[in-house]
């Protein structure tokens, strides 16, 4: 019955080899595509539709409209410091995205000039999953919301799947998150509540109560961790 | 012969409403009908290229693993598949990925190696595959159909009635229960099948 071992042995190595070389073979074509979508989602915050874009047009527009800035805790500019060189670790409990290199926590930042805007990655949790985004405001006022997206999440399909289409996303715009002088952020209520004349509310999703409470919690958090930059440059 | 093997699970004997296999994916990837589409690919051609792989073994497999090198194949080919839409269609692999893994576990891809590819030659368990593959893309696509139409008003996301209609029974798992339901009932009373 030694065979049985052999066979058995000899099914796992090629099904293994097979696999690590169709991996290794489109590796960086999917390293590519999440990058590219990362891109999409970017330009998508300082209102460009990039659906009717080629991938040549996305990275052109991306180089030409967004500029990578990175920041330590207490709102400093850094010049020598690029975004490839973070290591991103997740908080499970809540979501939140921290940015390292080596022992040392950073923030990233993208800043448009062209569309006047800056922009921040916001994460946090859903229902389901861990939402992941960006957000971008003004730059010269640091309040004024330009946009919002999420490129990924883990949401019910026509549930909490919603905040990533355009009427969700589009009733951040506009918005402001300071309050006299500090965050006041947005107040995602429940669907249908929002006082149409606030400023600093937005209707929730139906039968998405807690995706909606999600993406206002992890706004407020996110918009706090970089207020000290906020103060410095108003 | 060749015919009925191919023919038999798109209908008659189809997996999803007759065999009633395979209710997990049917139940959750049949909210939009692109999604269903890309299911049926991803399903058919690891169902076929599984039956043949396994018949091409068949007589080699000793019988007390055979059950571990059937799902050393399944899950191979499943991952293999996975990363191929990750790398060339991104949008719809972030959509679909955890189903996708999840065909591992679909019985009709098991039942069908352990069951026909097993005893039969290779050209009859690629018939069987793919006709096995089809059916089930058959329903997952009526159930789609109904899912998409209903709940939200359209068909490939080409808009049929106004924006307004939304209904969230059907997006949910209980209105593909309850289609797939209405389908298996309609179908038995037509054949007049009784479940022995």
């Amino acid at each position: 019955m030694k065979n049985k071992y052999i066979f058995i042995l000899s099914i796992t190595f090629v099904s293994s080899l097979l696999l690590s070389l169709f991996s290794e073979g489109l590796k960086e074509k999917t390293l590519f595509n999440i990058q590219l979508d990362k891109k999409k989602n970017l330009l998508q915050t300082i209102g460009m539709n990039t659906d009717i874009l080629t991938t040549d047009e996305i990275l052109k527009e991306f180089n030409d409209n967004i500029k990578e800035i990175t920041l330590d805790l207490s709102g400093n500019v850094l010049s020598d410091v690029n975004h490839d060189q973070f290591v991103t670790k997740e908080n499970n409990a809540t979501g939140e995205l921290k940015y390292y290199i080596d022992e040392n926590e950073y923030l990233p930042l993208f800043l448009s000039e062209t569309m006047n805007a800056i922009i921040i990655p916001i994460s946090g949790k859903g229902l389901w999953s861990s939402l992941y985004g960006y957000f971008a405001i003004d730059k010269n006022n640091f309040s004024t919301v330009k946009g919002i997206t999420f490129y990924k999440h883990g949401e019910t399909p026509g549930l909490g799947a919603e905040i990533t289409k355009e009427w969700f996303k589009s009733s951040f715009t506009g918005k402001e998150v300071y309050l006299d002088d500090s965050i006041e952020s947005i107040k995602v209520t429940k669907a249908g509540q929002a006082n149409e004349n606030s400023l600093y509310e937005v209707n929730g999703i139906s039968g998405a109560t807690i995706t909606s409470r999600g993406v206002e919690d992890l706004l407020k958090r996110d918009l706090l961790r970089y207020e000290n930059y906020f103060r410095k440059n108003k | 012969m060749n015919k009925k093997i191919f023919l038999d699970p798109l209908v008659d004997n189809n997996p999803i409403s007759k065999q009633v296999l395979g209710i997990c994916s049917a139940l959750a990837v049949t909210v939009k009908l692109e999604q269903a589409v890309v299911m049926t690919l991803a399903l058919t051609f690891v169902v076929t290229m599984s039956n043949v792989i396994i018949s091409i073994l068949r007589n080699y497999i000793p019988s007390s693993v055979r059950i571990i090198v059937q799902l050393t194949v399944i899950s191979t080919l499943v991952s293999l598949i996975d990363k191929a839409l990750a790398a060339y269609m991104y949008d719809l692999s972030k959509s679909l990925s955890v189903f996708i893994a999840l065909i591992v576990t679909n019985c009709i891809v098991m039942g069908r190696a352990d069951g026909f590819a097993m005893q039969n030659n290779v050209k009859d368990s690629f018939l069987d595959g793919l006709g096995n593959g089809i059916g089930y893309g058959i329903m997952l696509i009526l159930v789609a159909f109904f899912r998409e139409l209903f709940g939200f008003g359209t068909i490939f996301d080409i808009r049929i009635f106004s924006e307004s209609f939304n209904n969230g029974l059907m997006i949910l798992a209980p209105g593909a229960f309850i289609i797939l339901g209405l389908i298996i009932w309609a179908q038995r009373s037509l054949t007049s099948v009784v479940e022995e």
